[in-house]
């Protein structure tokens, strides 16, 4: 498509009321008046059903939607509600006390299953959550005084609002359908705040999220609180609704699968996917029922699990896909008027003054298994410098801009880095780094594939703007400034090499970082990219960052840097001028190799 | 032997290789030269049909072969060996070898291929029991250009052999390639090491940006401007 | 001590079982680096097939196992076929498991809605009785899984070490893209693959349906220990998935005794989570856990 257009300054989309808000408003209202106008109990149960699950789903979603974690243990959560509150009812404390109790007893098992679970990825999480979830449940089942065993518990029969529990249908749907509206509310408000982007950043790629300052243990376990605690207080109503509970039902695996297959197939990591997936089966299934008559043991289980599999095959984005009119365009390599645009700074100003030493290693050292893959290095870049780091591949380039930014301890050595208010700090997490101001690309760019550039850029400027909005204004400014204004809408894996390098380079300097740590960034550029990557960090330079680059391209070497440091087989064997570098022996021997020694005579 | 006729290939939506021109002839050196990312590996995964062209032409022997699965294409008498070695690491080093020679046609002569291959690779015949992955980069390099041979390949193809190896062992892979071609195999190289593959290409092709800009014999390209200033660094 | 060395007996015997229903389970993992969630269901499936082989056709249970091992072969290479091998390059790593995950729930709830919650004996056909050993005593049917078992295993072992295809096999697992270089037609190896995991099920449902009655969720039940076994023997290892099984057998059958009947499995999954989270790659695993 080429009909991009470009307005002639960047300002964010105004807010409007479009078509999808009013039907999602239509269909929520009629989830509430259907049942109400007609009047059936057996409508009531299916409606209210229907909220329920599409909590449930809801909630699940934060978990495994957003932040990717695939959890097939929510039963846990939906579990405690329903006894925690079903327990204290009977001591005369009404169920919406017990509500909140379970809230926040599920919030901490989240936290304490996620905690060391987060470390699993895909299936192996999955199954963590499977086996916490048996253990669980076993255990309701062993310990009969408490739970009432296999037997079951019985609700006390007290009626009324305080209870939670009434003769008419209508109040359980208004409290049903009050439960999906928080729950949307809160996933809604998630999706689109910083948490939410945080989190799905997390989910697309850890390390780039952990370079852009997100604590990524942090929300995570942030999120499986959230999720927890509304899980759990679906369960304290539907232990209250059910007036009957038992670990077999509320532990269940078969349940909790059933929570994540809503999701799924309405659509994971969407607001509102979860919702259409429970209305499309949880109607679906009745109507079947109805066909096959009431006895079809099993038949809801085998309509989930076969439209799940048939939207993993034709619809891999869930329903939500459908109404999700995204337009794809092209990646257009068409990059001009970008509003301000990058002006060339053709006279290079004389060599400027270097200030106090802004980062310091000092004798770090890093094996991997028997290989040293750094020793003994040591540098300091100092306030306003452009350091090149060069060396052949495999030297330790980049294990130790690894170990300069928080995403591999040396065994031995320091890091210090200068904070702007002046002192050292010793940070030891990628999240710690970036809140001492230091930013980082990575060699491999790292993307998040899913989100357009706008939001890459945007994960970036949350770290000093917190307010969407801010975050929003602060990435079309880089977008423009970095020449990826035409593909601000356009999904990241759609650039190309040079275009997802520049993007490595926008979301750090979203940031605002003080120290920039540029891995490799001129790879693969043709000569016209390099000559703008060279102007383009000029001018980050000129801004006052400091800057350390891992280059190959010589060319940008020489252009660059103030100083150059050398590294081969984990050492630092030579540092000094550029002029000076590649003219030493070692240098040539190590690295350049003669046929460069030949084309620079000293 | 081989031709790419307006070929364009790439990943997912991001289109690489815009339309390009190749031709090996039999018994020729061939390379393609270029910045990183400039589409060299895509030409090569596309011709080993790791990668389905979008648009033009692969003939191979006056076959159509653009459309053809990876096993396929081995099967005709392609062999790439691809960039980063790409052993399998838990096996030794003789049943890599072994799984070079996994097409019928090379199954059949592989112990006389072996003993020809570990002739031109004294070095390799020491490890053969070893594990893969226990050997150093320089070895295992050496084990994926023999494991490459075990195919009896009329055409083979290099995808940066000297990528991340100490020079020393650079210029050990440059003699293996030579004498490779002494063995009058067809050859389509791709390396970084600009000067050393020219030197030994019988034509070169310049790939910028997923387009063939150049084409000419390694001499002559070796002598031209442009290469030099972008590819040689003077 | 008597009852300790029976206890042990009984614990190896079980172990035998688990290594067969697990060394499919590994083995899709360690090649297709699949975790199949309905494998479990395959076991099901292969258990209402003997079922309605003994009690339809009236034959020994043990004759049915070349046809039902055949067609959990089949219907294996139909599940990677059909189902999972056009999500093999999906974007969403994820997107394999709920496949596996959807169709766990719909064999389950498919049987449910066939037999109904009953539960399906087999004629036990003389497998239930039992042989002395000294002091001590032995299902006829479990020292069958037992050999069984081990038999399995070893011919599967040899199969990936020795032959032409086994290596193939070994070598798509080890990288995917490099066999393709040599010639190897992956999705066809992962099709074989995925068959020969679900023949082993196949195999094991003929064996255990005897001693334990079919119910839609039995494959559950066995297939949670199975995934205990193989994150114990390590994802992908076939002698780990052996060793794995006959210490969960042990584990099965002392803490049962020792500790509570009902809480063994909390042993077992207490183990599961204790080992997922301090060694992911198991005893001797491909180490893909915490990756």
């Amino acid at each position: 498509m080429s009909d991009v257009t470009i307005p002639a300054t960047p300002r964010p989309a105004p807010r409007r009321i479009d078509g999808g808000t009013i039907a999602i408003a239509a269909l929520l209202a009629l989830i509430l008046l259907v049942p109400l106008l007609v009047g059936d109990d057996f409508v009531f149960h299916v409606f209210i059903t229907i909220c329920l699950y599409g909590a449930l789903a809801t909630a699940w979603n934060i978990v495994g939607g957003f932040a990717g974690q695939l959890s097939l243990g929510h039963a846990i959560f939906y579990g405690i509600g329903a006894y925690t509150a079903a327990l204290l009812v009977p001591l005369g404390i009404s169920p919406w006390i017990g509500m909140l109790g379970g809230a926040a007893v599920s919030a901490l098992v989240g936290v304490g299953i996620g905690l060391p679970c987060f470390r699993l990825r895909g299936p192996f999480f999955a199954l963590a959550t499977i086996a916490f979830l048996q253990v669980i449940r076993l255990l309701a089942l062993h310990f009969t005084g408490l739970t009432g065993g296999a037997v079951g518990l019985m609700v006390p029969l007290q009626t009324g609002w305080q209870w939670m529990i009434f003769f008419e249908r209508w109040p359980s749907l208004l409290i049903a359908f009050g439960l999906l509206a928080l729950t949307l509310a809160v996933a809604g408000y998630i999706r689109h705040s910083r948490f939410g982007y945080y989190l799905v950043a997390t989910r697309e790629r850890e390390p780039a999220a952990a370079a852009a300052g997100v604590n990524t243990l942090r929300i995570r376990l942030a999120a499986v609180a959230v999720s927890a605690a509304l899980t759990s207080m679906v369960g304290t109503f539907h232990g209250m609704y059910l007036t009957f509970i038992e670990p077999e039902a509320m532990f269940s695996l078969a349940f909790s699968v059933q929570i994540a297959m809503f999701a799924l197939i309405g659509g994971i990591g969407t607001v509102f996917g979860p919702l259409f997936g429970t209305l499309l089966v949880v109607p679906l299934t009745e109507l079947a029922r109805g066909w096959l008559g009431a006895s079809a043991l099993g038949l809801h289980g085998f309509v989930y699990g076969t439209v799940l599999v048939l939207i993993v095959l034709f619809l891999p984005d869930g329903l939500a896909g459908l109404f999700r009119r995204k337009a794809t365009t092209e990646a257009s390599d068409v990059e001009a008027s970008a509003p301000a645009a990058t002006a060339p700074a053709e006279a290079r100003p004389a060599r400027r003054e270097m200030g106090e030493p802004i980062l310091v290693a000092e004798h770090l050292n890093k094996r991997f298994g028997g290989l040293a893959v750094t020793t003994d290095v040591s540098f300091s870049l100092r306030q306003g410098e452009v350091l090149g780091i060069i060396g052949p591949n495999g030297a330790g380039k980049t294990t130790l801009f690894n170990q300069i930014s928080g995403f591999l301890a040396p065994q031995s050595g320091v890091v210090r880095v200068r904070l702007a208010e002046g002192g050292f700090v010793t940070p030891h997490s990628p999240h710690g780094f970036a809140r001492a101001g230091v930013g980082r690309t990575f060699q491999i760019v790292q993307p998040f594939a899913a989100m357009t550039v706008l939001e890459n850029i945007m994960i970036g400027a949350f770290h000093r703007h917190p307010g969407r909005a801010e975050a929003r204004e602060k990435a079309l400014e880089t977008a423009a400034r970095m020449g990826l204004w035409a593909q601000r809408e356009v999904e990241a894996r759609s650039l190309t090499i040079g275009g997802l390098k520049r993007l490595e380079i926008a979301r750090v300097m979203a940031m605002e970082p003080r120290i920039l740590l540029l891995d490799e960034v001129m790879a693969g550029l043709n000569q016209t990219d390099v000559q703008r990557a060279i102007r383009l960090i000029e001018q980050i330079r000129d801004d006052g960052v400091s800057v350390i680059a891992i280059e190959h391209v010589m060319q940008a070497i020489m252009a660059l840097s103030d100083r150059v440091i050398v590294l081969n087989s984990g050492r630092v064997i030579a540092e000094g001028l550029p002029q000076d570098v590649v003219r030493d022996p070692t240098v040539i021997e190590a690295y350049l190799g003669k046929d460069f020694a030949h084309a620079h005579p000293a | 032997m081989l031709t790419l006729h307006d070929v364009q290939a790439g990943y997912g939506r991001t289109t690489i290789l815009h339309g390009i021109h190749v031709e090996v002839r039999a018994g020729e050196v061939v390379t393609i030269v270029g910045a990183n990312g400039a589409g060299k590996t895509t030409t090569l995964r596309t011709v080993a049909g790791l990668v389905r062209p979008t648009a033009g032409r692969i003939t191979f022997e006056g076959e159509e072969i653009g459309h053809l699965p990876p096993h396929e294409v081995v099967a005709r008498g392609i062999t790439l060996i691809p960039e980063g070695r790409q052993l399998f690491p838990f096996m030794s080093v003789r049943d890599n070898l072994r799984m070079g020679a996994y097409t019928p046609h090379a199954r059949d002569r592989m112990r006389q291929t072996m003993d020809e291959v570990l002739d031109l690779f004294p070095r390799v015949r020491e490890k053969l029991e070893q594990h893969a992955g226990s050997l150093s980069g320089g070895e295992q390099q050496m084990v994926a250009i023999a494991r490459g041979m075990m195919a009896r390949p009329k055409l083979l193809m290099f995808d940066e052999p000297s990528l991340g190896l100490a020079p020393i062992i650079v210029s050990q892979v440059f003699d293996v390639v030579e004498r490779i071609v002494q063995t009058g195999v067809t050859v389509l190289l791709v390396e970084q090491n600009v000067f050393r593959t020219l030197s030994i290409a019988d034509r070169g092709y310049v790939l910028e940006n997923g387009a063939i800009v150049m084409n000419d014999s390694g001499a002559a390209l070796l002598r031209d401007d442009h290469v030099r200033r972008a590819y040689l660094g003077i | 001590m008597d009852t300790f060395v029976q206890l042990v007996i009984n614990g190896l015997m079980l172990g035998g079982l688990f290594a067969i229903i697990s060394v499919g389970l590994t083995l899709i993992f360690g090649i297709i680096r699949l975790v199949n969630f309905a494998h479990g269901e395959l076991l099901m499936v292969g258990m209402y097939l003997t079922w309605l082989g003994t009690t339809q056709l009236g034959l020994h249970p043990y004759v049915l196992a070349p046809p039902v091992v055949l067609a959990l072969f089949v219907v294996g290479l139909l599940i990677q076929r059909f189902i999972l091998q056009p999500l093999l390059d999906a974007r969403d790593a994820h997107v394999q498991i709920f496949a596996t995950v959807g169709l766990s729930t719909a064999l389950i709830n498919l049987a449910l809605l066939v037999f109904g919650a009953d539960l399906y004996a087999t004629p036990s056909s003389g497998v239930r009785d039992s042989i002395a050993l000294g002091p001590y005593r032995i299902l006829v049917g479990q020292l069958v899984m037992f050999v069984c078992g081990i038999a399995v295993v070893a011919a599967l072992h040899l199969f990936m070490e020795r032959s032409y295809l086994g290596r193939a096999i070994r070598a798509t697992a080890q990288h995917r893209a490099a066999a393709q270089l040599m010639g190897v037609d992956v999705k066809r190896i992962y099709m074989v693959t995925f068959g020969i995991g679900a023949a082993c099920v196949g195999l094991a449902a003929v064996l255990v349906a005897p001693i334990y009655p079919a119910s839609p969720t039995v494959g559950t039940y066995f297939v949670l220990t199975a995934f205990v076994v193989v994150v114990l023997g390590g994802m992908g290892s076939l002698h780990g998935a052996f060793i794995g099984a006959l210490i969960i057998g042990l584990v099965d059958s002392l803490s049962g005794f020792y500790i509570a009947p009902d809480l063994k499995e909390v042993v077992i999954f207490g183990l599961f989570i204790t080992i997922l989270l301090l060694r992911p790659t198991g005893l001797f695993g491909l180490g893909r856990g915490s990756e």
